[in-house]
């Protein structure tokens, strides 16, 4: 079940396999489109520009990683796993039992995160940071295993529905999308299906779980990571039924949209364009279908460590880079061509951190509670008020 | 320009249907000629355009292709709202995609748009050894609804770009063209300026 050690490494061995790509001054003056793979294996076409940038990456990548280990070297081998540390950032800190120096370390790793985790080291500090070890640690330790092994041949909706969607999640992909892929996710989607009855299998979690299963080292962690990111991490009911916590954060970002950028937001109410059409694909997916998949993984570094308001941040430093193109467009088309070609070439992590960070303003997880309690109400009301237009239509034919 | 005396409409369309009818790779099939066994799963809805020119006008679709899974049904009004055309697509070897396209022309004619152009699409028209639904009883249904219907093969190209040429010419025009038959030059592929003449 787990000989895949070779498949798991697969972002290491890609990044030293890969050459760096040295485009001639002729390509470069074509401006032709080349097509290779990022550091998780994803094939990404580009101009010789995000050759470039790309590569200057992968350095960041080796730089940052640089850093970790000095840190490491100062403040002992997983200074970051204490969990007062996590705690204090989490805003969870007990007041009797802080120390100065606990302190020092919460507010450097919350800086350190921001800037990257080396993708080396993501496997172990998701796990620790995000509470998906907290919550295996509550269970016996095969826990994920007789759960495979009891659900293996069940046949309900949601594995029909993982079935279908096993060779259309990111088709093409070097490991994903071959055999031992294919029965790999599906162990966990159909784990997690059983697990969870309520969500069951939604579209959008096969990818999620996939580049899960790319970063962490076994499949079992994968699933761990995808029980305390549905459990813990983001709004609830965001899967379920309905969608209702999808739509209930859609309407947190509209009204976030206008506070944070209100020249952009009062221009796409003019045009009559529904923030929302992008931006589900980007709550659901978390970004891993429009991103380039380094850029995805530095969001997640950060969800996984401060929480759903991560995608707020990222989801309006989309728009707000792009303030004075969409401010130019006419038409819904060249909106979502804008914000199309803006997330596909999001080669640079920094480029769209730096803006979620710095220029939009800061947010509490709690004011976001409060937000999503304030939208509720409505959003039931207009789920209730579709279910029963529905449902008459059905009397009215019979 | 050429497009001279000749109107240019901006046309909303969307894709419903069941998961797995093939939305995606009837837009993929429209918009690029390209067919893939595995296409990709929509979250949410994919946006596409293409411009496709009629005897009296250029019209530029604006696609919405929407997800399938029964869930995602409730983020469908977001993609309808204000659309002036839509294709509802269901599976010739799936009879309950035909019992899910049903509903979701139910539900457009409630809440869409009155003059809504409505095209009932029956996908995977090459699977013929594995067709659960005639075209006999789509065709009658469609009738008896106000659709106009075809049964198509994104795979085959059978009848794809023809119904959206059919969907264009059905459009409301606001004014009578000044120039009907006035030819429109175009940056487009050579494989639709055949028009409604593919492989059927």
């Amino acid at each position: 079940m787990y000989k895949t050690q070779s498949n798991r490494d697969l972002a290491l061995e890609l990044q030293s396999q890969i050459p760096y790509l040295r485009p001639s001054i002729h390509a470069r003056r074509a401006n032709i489109v080349v097509k290779f793979q990022d550091l998780y294996g994803f094939t990404v076409e580009g101009n010789v520009d995000d050759v470039n940038i790309l590569n200057e990456v992968r350095e960041k990548v080796r730089e940052q990683g640089r850093v970790w280990w000095a840190l490491e070297a100062s403040k002992g081998a997983n200074w970051y796993l204490q969990p007062q540390v996590v705690s204090i950032s989490q805003g969870i800190a007990l007041k009797s039992s802080l120390k100065l120096s606990t302190l020092a370390n919460a507010i450097t790793l919350k800086r350190l995160i921001r800037k990257g985790i080396p993708p080396v080291l993501r496997p172990k500090v998701w796990f620790s940071l995000s509470g998906a070890a907290k919550k295996k640690s509550t269970v016996p330790d095969s826990y994920y295993n007789d759960l495979i092994k009891a659900v293996e041949d069940k046949v309900t909706p949601a594995t029909r529905q993982i079935d279908h969607d096993l060779p259309r999640t990111f088709p093409g992909h070097p490991w994903l999308d071959t055999p031992e892929g294919h029965a790999t996710l599906r162990r966990v989607l159909v784990g997690y299906s059983f697990r969870d009855s309520d969500v069951g299998y939604c579209q959008g979690l096969n990818y999620v779980a996939a580049l899960l299963l790319l970063v962490m080292k076994t499949e079992e962690d994968a699933f761990w990571m995808l029980a305390v990111l549905l459990e813990n991490v983001l709004v609830n009911d965001c899967y379920t039924t309905n969608l209702s916590g999808c739509h209930v954060e859609q309407r947190v970002f509209k009204d976030l949209l206008v506070k944070q950028c209100p020249r952009i937001a009062a221009h796409l109410e003019a045009l009559e364009f529904d923030v929302s059409l992008v931006a589900t694909e980007w709550f659901l997916c978390l970004f891993s279908k429009s991103l380039p998949s380094e850029t995805t993984l530095r969001v997640w570094d950060v969800l996984f460590y401060e929480g759903a308001k991560v995608l707020f941040h990222t989801a309006l430093a989309i728009f707000k880079m792009k303030e004075n193109e969409l401010l130019l467009s006419h038409h819904v088309g060249d909106v979502i061509n804008i914000l199309q070609k803006t997330t596909h070439h999001l080669f640079d992590p920094e480029e769209l951190l730096t803006v979620a960070f710095d220029k939009i303003g800061s947010m509490t997880t709690n004011t976001i509670s409060k937000q999503r309690k304030k939208q509720e109400p409505a959003v039931m009301a207009e789920l209730d008020q579709r279910l029963r237009r529905l449902n008459t239509l059905k009397m009215d034919d019979k | 320009m050429a497009t001279t005396g000749n109107k240019n409409i901006n046309a909303k369309l969307v894709l419903l249907g069941d998961v797995g009818a093939g939305k995606s790779s009837l837009v993929l099939r429209f918009v690029k000629g390209q067919f893939v066994e595995f296409q990709e799963s929509t979250i949410g809805a994919a946006f596409f355009s293409q411009t496709l020119a009629v005897n009296d006008a250029t019209v530029k679709f604006e696609i919405w292709d929407t997800a399938g899974q029964e869930r995602y049904h409730s983020l469908a009004p977001m993609y309808y709202r204000g659309a002036a055309a839509a294709i509802i697509v269901y599976d010739i070897t799936n009879h309950a995609s035909f019992e899910r396209a049903k509903k979701w022309v139910q539900e457009l004619q409630a809440q869409g748009n009155p003059s809504m152009v409505m095209a009932l699409a029956g996908n995977k028209a090459d699977l013929l050894d594995a067709r659960k639904v005639t075209a006999e009883e789509a065709q009658a249904y469609a009738q008896e609804h106000g659709l106009f219907f075809m049964e198509t093969s994104a795979k085959t190209a059978s009848n794809v770009n023809d119904i959206f040429y059919e969907i264009a010419k059905r459009l409301p025009r606001v004014q009578p063209a000044a120039n009907p038959s006035g030819m429109v030059l175009m940056d487009r592929p050579a494989e639709r300026t055949g028009g409604a003449s593919c492989c059927a």
